[in-house]
């Protein structure tokens, strides 16, 4: 069995521990300002990376993240790991009963919030091929992929906005929190699709890729779902508790994502999907979730999300033209998504604009979905850094936007 | 809460000649005693001259052939002919027997009492246990859920209760994990997590004080708990643990289907396994 040298070993360990300290630093700066931790963690990483200190003092930047062939390996399986609980996690803030339960105002923005986006990132990125810089040469799957970026929201950074605004309980609370959900699972089941297609040219048709997802989707949803929530209390009477649901829940996440990765699906789809089953258990707390989300999002998130700046030259990759040309399709189709969903659903003119602005947000899940598009080589780095300054522009923007849209109107207005 | 006029004026049995059409016949009179209501007994299926005079039989038997109630006799497929009549027969409350547990497949496919509890425009009454010498409900548990349609739920609560000489009623609230969740999924301190889930909470734990504030409940023992979990789930295990009589729900917002079953949320819960009795409360004149 291979292993690690002394010094190899020692320049992981290093890596880790300087990555996950520097990350939280940046992350709390930023917070300050109130801006999302992830939005400082990716910050710390394009500053200490190769496009700023790394250009200047490529020896800090060697020591934070590790140069050494075998260590940065190793750094990029815990890196990949890092996604895969992410992924989970965010599987399980998922609400299947509150998809199921929307009503009318709620599904029409769900569906247009979706709809719009994605066929606007679609026919843009089909006929204005050219126009985004060197990206996969499988033309249909690069603009499904551009479509799918634009359809995704960032629960998350949107929840937080809500309640920042004191707007979690108001009608257009629940309207976005219920489109964001859905426009989340439809989002990565269609991501898994496209990643299963570019690997399903090796190994099996896309008809076979697209059958695979929708029945593993099927299988776990009901079947796995129902067997996982009878077997929580026995394992809840026979474990240590909350302490065996993180290693069941985490273990059973690994599992999911090694079974669509055998089945030639992407890994994340079965973290996410199992996720959801977890997540949805009436016996899951929220002491049991937040045990997850603590562990993952303090250790793992800051990690992935501070590499990302290793990994990319940001200023080297920089294109105005195709950040542009995304900002104003982030912008467009998700707000008149968003917008014409609500206005269609009965609400009026600025709450619907307002409506369109929170779904707008991106976050973290923009930023994994073009890392995940970025290491398959579905697109290229420039399109990647316009992605992830869009993430954190619209994240950024949402919160003002939706302030200044509906300043003057009390909850009770809004209820 | 305004005014404490009877919710039920008429009042509808869905009667199916089996083993507990009796002791339905009894609650049901009793239950006309509480509630000064009409009757209107239903009966969907061939209409025999057995049946026929067994019905009449029954109904002279427990004192309910008075003129102002009503038998209809209807043929066609039952859930969709007994919510036909119970909407042109301007029914309240509509009183079903019902099994605590279905099996699987019927649980799926939805058995006649179910299935009407899930489409149904008026209020209904599922009495898993119906008894010949009814006993009335000493122990109500009523869903205190932050929901346009609760307050009505527990001013029916109350005043059933209030009728029936009921002894303890307790309200609860469940917190639901998908919204409370969130507020921990982003980057808050502990103590910042804390209060912005208690600015939530307290917004909620005062419109139910209210509502009871303003309810004629005389010496009814009210009692209020908060719990996490599932809606749904939570009020139906906490009614099995406390061996409630009664379990008082919202009625959905909108018609449950197959989907719903498959992936249960809130009524679909106590369905799914009934912890006790259910009144499922519709309002008035409400979709």
């Amino acid at each position: 069995m291979q292993v690690l040298s002394h010094y190899e070993n020692l320049s992981l360990i290093l890596s880790i521990g300087l990555l996950i300290i520097a990350a939280r630093m940046f992350g709390e700066f930023f917070r300050k300002f109130k801006m999302p931790l992830v939005v400082g963690e990716l910050i710390a990483g394009i500053i200490l990376g190769p496009s700023l200190v790394g250009n200047y003092a490529p020896g800090i930047s060697e020591i934070l993240y590790t140069h050494n062939t075998n260590a940065s390996i190793a750094l990029s399986g815990i890196i990949n790991i890092s996604i895969i609980m992410l992924l989970f996690v965010a599987g399980m803030e998922l609400n299947l009963s509150l998809i199921r339960q929307q009503g009318k105002a709620a599904l029409s923005t769900s569906v247009l919030s979706l709809i719009i986006p994605l066929g606007l990132g679609f026919v843009t990125a089909y006929y204005g091929y050219e126009y985004y810089g060197r990206n996969s040469t499988d033309k249909v799957a690069f603009s499904l992929f551009m479509g799918t970026a634009m359809a995704i929201s960032a629960l998350p950074v949107i929840a937080r906005t809500l309640i920042d605004l004191n707007l979690f309980k108001t009608k257009i609370g629940s309207i976005i929190i219920t489109a964001a959900m859905f426009n989340d699972l439809i989002g990565w089941v269609l991501f898994s699709m496209i990643m299963g297609m570019l690997k399903g040219s090796a190994n099996h048709s896309v008809l076979l890729t697209l059958l695979y997802t929708v029945a593993y989707a099927i299988l776990m949803l009901t079947v796995v779902r129902i067997l996982i929530n009878k077997s929580l209390p026995w394992a809840e009477k026979n474990f240590t508790w909350p302490g065996g649901f993180l290693s069941l829940s985490l273990g059973l996440a690994f599992l999911g994502a090694a079974f669509t990765e055998f089945i030639g699906l992407h890994a994340i789809f079965g973290a996410f999907i199992i996720g959801i089953t977890i997540g949805d258990s009436v016996h899951v707390t929220e002491k049991m979730k937040d045990i997850v989300n603590q562990f993952v999002t303090n250790i793992f998130a800051p990690l992935f999300f501070i590499s990302i700046g290793f990994k990319v030259n940001f200023l080297d990759h920089f294109n105005l033209q195709i950040t542009i040309i995304i900002l104003v399709l982030a912008f467009v189709g998700k707000i008149f998504g968003g917008y014409f969903g609500a206005k269609i659903g009965g609400l009026g003119n600025k709450e619907s604009l307002a409506i369109g602005f929170g779904m707008n947000a991106r976050g973290a899940m923009e930023i994994i979905l073009a890392t995940l598009a970025l290491q398959a080589n579905l697109i290229g780095e420039e399109v990647f850094v316009a992605i992830v300054i869009m993430a954190v522009i619209t994240s950024i923007v949402a919160g003002p936007m939706m302030n200044w849209l509906l300043k003057g109107k009390t909850t009770a207005d809004l209820t | 809460m305004t005014e404490q006029i009877s919710p039920f004026s008429r009042v509808a049995l869905a009667i199916a000649f089996s083993p507990r059409c009796e002791a339905l016949l009894a609650e049901v009179k009793f239950l006309q005693e509480k509630f000064d209501c009409k009757l209107v007994f239903i009966h969907v299926g061939n209409k025999t001259l057995q049946e026929e005079q067994y019905l009449k039989h029954l109904l002279h038997r427990f004192g309910l052939d008075k003129p102002e109630n009503e038998v209809i006799w209807r043929e066609g497929e039952p859930v969709e002919t007994i919510i036909e009549i119970c909407q042109s027969a301007q029914v309240d409350l509509l009183v079903a027997g019902a099994l605590e547990k279905e099996s699987l497949i019927n649980y799926v496919l939805g058995g006649v009492s179910r299935q009407l509890s899930r489409k149904i425009k008026c209020s209904m009454l599922l009495l898993t246990e119906p008894n010949i010498h009814p006993k009335g409900f000493n122990h109500l548990v009523v869903e205190g859920t932050d929901h346009p349609k609760t307050e009505n739920t527990i001013a029916t609560a109350v005043l059933w209760a209030r009728n029936y000489n009921s002894k303890s009623l307790d309200i609860i609230q469940e917190n639901d994990l998908s919204k409370i969740a969130l507020i921990r999924s982003e980057e808050l301190k502990e103590h910042e997590a804390g209060e912005r889930k208690k600015e939530i909470l307290s917004e909620e734990d005062q419109k139910l004080k209210e509502i009871i504030r303003c309810s004629d409940c005389g010496n009814l023992a009210i009692h209020t708990e908060r719990i996490e979990g599932k809606p749904g789930y939570v009020i139906s295990k906490y009614a099995r643990e406390k061996e409630a009589d009664l379990l008082v729900i919202n009625s959905p917002d909108k018609p449950l289907n197959l989907l719903d079953r498959v992936f249960p949320h809130d009524m679909e819960y106590a369905l799914g396994n009934l912890p006790c009795n259910l009144l499922i409360v519709h309002p008035k004149g409400g979709e």
